[in-house]
């Protein structure tokens, strides 16, 4: 590849790769938040197994939860453009 | 993506011919749509989860009333937040 493609190429990776980070950096930080809410409403000296569970389960929930809206969402905005 | 990001004169801009450089101003420009959206969803799904999964956790599955109340909320966000900007509108025509 030439050199300015490849320059194009590698700031592409990067910046995708940033994005990417960021998009799961703010997943789990809201999965914590509300499953850690949810699951564990007094935190003992050790995560139970109901506890565990729970947690896993919310986090496929809040993560079904995503889905949902980002469709919602971006359906909306085809609609109205 | 304000911080331990990425900084542009850690490349070779120079390199860049200008069939590249279009291309790269366009990407950047649908990435950055893509990462508004997403953010977007981000503080809907937080919102909207508040509201909508109010019971106990049994499966990692949402309900079919959870799935409706998430969708409805959305929808409904969206139309308040036209409302807002259409009645602020209205007041600085008055």
């Amino acid at each position: 590849m030439d050199s300015s493609g490849s320059v194009k190429a590698e700031v592409i990776k990067q910046v995708k790769t940033q994005y990417a980070v960021e998009n799961a950096r703010l997943l789990v930080e809201k999965v914590n938040e509300h499953c850690f809410e949810k699951c564990v409403p007094k935190p003992g000296s050790s995560l139970s197994n109901s506890e565990s569970t729970c947690f896993t389960q919310c986090m496929e929930k809040y993560m079904s939860a995503w889905n949902q809206v980002s469709s919602t969402y971006v359906e909306r905005l085809r609609r109205e453009q | 993506m304000a911080d331990g990001g990425i900084n542009l004169n850690d490349f070779d801009l120079a390199k860049l011919n200008e069939s590249d450089k279009a291309e790269l101003r366009q990407f950047f420009a649908n990435e950055g749509q893509k990462a508004r959206i997403q953010t977007t969803v981000h503080n809907l799904t937080d919102m909207c989860f508040r509201k909508c999964v109010t019971g106990t956790i049994r499966s990692g599955k949402l309900d079919k009333s959870e799935e409706g109340c998430m969708a409805n909320c959305a929808d409904r966000f969206i139309d308040v937040s036209q409302l807002t900007v259409k009645h602020l509108q209205n007041l600085r025509q008055s």
